[in-house]
């Protein structure tokens, strides 16, 4: 057993709360990805698993042993930093013998084990330069190499894909995907970006204010945001969310849109009052009847496959609808917008889902 | 115009120029003169007359410091002592640099600033504390009691712990995931880092150790055990001073550093760069 546990764990600064009673399992070989915006959490949660920064309350347990007292080195997990954290002045089969020298294993099984890592991260051919030799996308793989030797129960990436060019970042991306189906170890990887999130991870962890707000598959966390703050940070372009007010008649609930106009709410569980629509924009389509609503086209973006449409409604507030990629509405076009009601979140003054709670 | 500008920066370069060779010529010119009355017989030294080069070229001082003095056991003596001075506040410096840039411990602010304060503290304030402390643990007349007030040198503290703020804090992190201890930390991964400032500062704690005079004058009275420093003030004898063969004393107790700042002027000067930025 090598999953990770963290159990009412809480972390200060000072004053300044940055982990606030935070529980969370992670299963044995899953790779799995904190997400959220910069100070929400995401790389000190890390840094605690790794031992890098203490914990103040609660427990940690790697592979069901209690770790939080434990040396960041006896903890039997790797890290993986941002900027690398190769040492400039050793090549990279010292960067990678050096964790192996510390716990004193005979030079054979060192050898062993760096030509292994080498290999699986096909890298043998650089085994004998220096860092500063190396592309940033190789000594992103030594790193990852550096880590890979000490076979560690979990592995843990600190944003390691920040550093590199868009399309190098594709590339790793998969790569990295492959290398934890072939070593099949635990992997917490931590990033700001939600491509890497939902294409990399099997579960992912939206941490927000120095709390988790969701764990989910990515679809999951995609289809069914439990909080406002998930539903507008996943999503490219974002959520249309703005506030509706919600009037029950004849058992039948209805959406007061923004600019005046109506919709049909499923749900009819729900109490009257004022609520936070949401819809994404490939739920919002354009139509020429049984429209919800209309407004002006503001803006027009091609992406090829599809096009996204910025709609002014009569109230002057936007929404963002989608069309094919071969449509035709130009920037000043009047528009008929229809709403798919099974894809319409609602969320609650406190920002909760009220669809799912 | 373009032509007019540059003919006025190759002008004003010129002057600065000039200037500059002036400066140099007048720093010089001291040293010149030290070599030249050295080589001259001891009679047209003290010639009431300017005589920039001599009548006759003579070697015969040079032939008495080294045939008549103990100049050899001095030399042996300030290499002893400053190899020591070197190595010892090299290492304290290193270990104690490390420790305040990277280490937590209670009271580490209180102690960097009190390394500090401590530049306020001319070294000539604590020689009577030194003489006393010494000469209570008997080490006068020895190159413990010669070595041991010489460790003090707090910029080259602060030096290290520069360099050691610099480097970046992944490394550190990595190493300890890596299970190396502090000291695997400081030898495998920070100083290879910083040879280059080590190399500089332990050249320039040489020098000073080696030039170094009113500790080591009041530390030792026997003749065998003086520095080269002092041990040049001891070329004279009862019918008065011979300026010529104290000359020839001087050049010799300062050649080696001389050849030293020659074969390592770019180090030196990055490590006097360095002390003067801290203490500036």
């Amino acid at each position: 057993m090598t999953g990770i546990s963290l159990k009412n764990v809480s972390k200060s600064y000072g004053a300044v709360k940055v982990i606030d009673n935070l529980s969370l399992e992670i299963n044995d070989g899953e790779l799995i990805v904190f997400l959220g915006p910069s100070g929400s959490g995401k790389s000190t949660l890390l840094r605690m698993i790794a031992g890098l920064e203490t914990i103040d309350d609660g427990s940690l347990f790697i592979g069901g042993e209690q770790s939080h007292h434990l040396a960041p080195g006896q903890r039997n997990v790797a890290m993986v930093f941002q900027n690398y954290a190769l040492y400039p002045h050793m090549t990279v089969r010292e960067n990678m013998e050096f964790g192996l020298k510390n716990i004193k294993l005979s030079n054979d099984e060192i050898n062993q084990r760096v030509l292994n890592a080498a290999r699986i991260l096909e890298m043998d051919a650089l085994l004998d330069r220096r860092p500063s030799q190396l592309s940033g996308g190789q000594r992103q793989r030594v790193a990852i190499g550096r880590a890979i030797v000490k076979k560690p129960a979990a592995f843990l990436f600190d944003e390691p894909l920040s550093n590199l060019d868009a399309a190098l970042r594709v590339r790793t991306r998969v790569e990295l995907s492959q290398l934890h189906q072939t070593v099949k170890s635990t992997m917490i990887y931590v990033t700001h970006d939600q491509t890497e999130a939902m294409t990399l991870g099997e579960r992912i962890v939206i941490l927000n204010e120095c709390r988790i707000e969701q764990i989910g598959t990515p679809m999951e966390i995609y289809t069914t945001p439990r909080t406002r703050f998930v539903a507008g940070f996943i999503g490219s372009p974002s959520m249309n969310i703005f506030p509706v007010e919600l009037t029950k008649t004849k058992n039948k609930l209805e959406a007061k849109l923004p600019d005046g106009n109506k919709i049909s709410i499923a749900h009819d569980t729900l109490a009257s009052g004022e609520y936070d629509l949401g819809i994404r924009p490939e739920a919002v389509s354009i139509t020429s009847e049984g429209a919800d609503c209309q407004g002006i086209v503001r803006v027009v973006e091609r992406l090829g496959d599809r096009t996204l449409v910025y709609v002014e409604l009569t109230d002057r507030s936007q929404i963002i609808a989608q069309d094919l990629g071969t449509s035709t509405i130009v920037v000043g076009d009047r528009v008929h917008l229809a709403f798919d009601s099974r894809r319409i979140h609602l969320f609650n003054k406190n920002g909760i889902n009220a669809l799912l709670s | 115009m373009n032509a007019q500008y540059a003919g006025k920066i190759n002008f004003i370069g010129g002057i600065i120029t000039l200037i500059t060779i002036c400066a140099a010529v007048l720093w010089a010119f001291p040293i010149y003169w030290g070599i030249i009355s050295s080589l001259k017989p001891e009679d047209e030294v003290v010639r009431p007359f300017i005589e920039l080069w001599p009548d006759t070229l003579t070697f015969q001082h040079y032939w008495f410091a080294l045939t008549q003095t103990q100049i050899g056991r001095w030399y042996v003596n300030s290499i002893g002592t400053a190899v020591g001075v070197t190595f010892l506040t090299v290492t304290t410096s290193m270990f104690a640099g490390y420790a305040i840039s990277q280490l937590t411990f209670p009271f580490r602010r209180t102690l960097y600033w009190i390394i500090l304060a401590s530049f306020m503290v001319p070294t000539q304030v604590l020689i009577i504390n030194h003489f006393v402390l010494i000469a209570n643990l008997g080490l006068l007349n020895s190159w413990a009691g010669i070595i041991l007030p010489q460790l003090i040198h707090p910029v080259i503290i602060i030096i290290y712990k520069q360099f050691f703020d610099q480097v970046p804090k992944d490394f550190r992190e990595a190493a300890v995931m890596d299970n190396a201890g502090e000291f695997r930390i400081l030898f495998k991964v920070y100083m290879p880092l910083n040879w280059g400032v080590t190399t500089a500062v332990s050249i320039v704690t040489f020098i000073w150790s080696w030039n170094a005079f009113l500790w080591p004058f009041l530390a030792v009275t026997k003749t065998e055990l003086m520095t080269i420093t002092v041990g040049i003030t001891q070329v004279n004898d009862a019918f008065g001073v011979y300026y010529a063969r104290q000359l020839s004393a001087a050049v010799l107790a300062g050649f080696p550093v001389a050849l030293a700042y020659l074969l390592f002027q770019r180090k030196v000067t990055e490590a006097i760069t360095l002390s003067a930025g801290i203490k500036g």
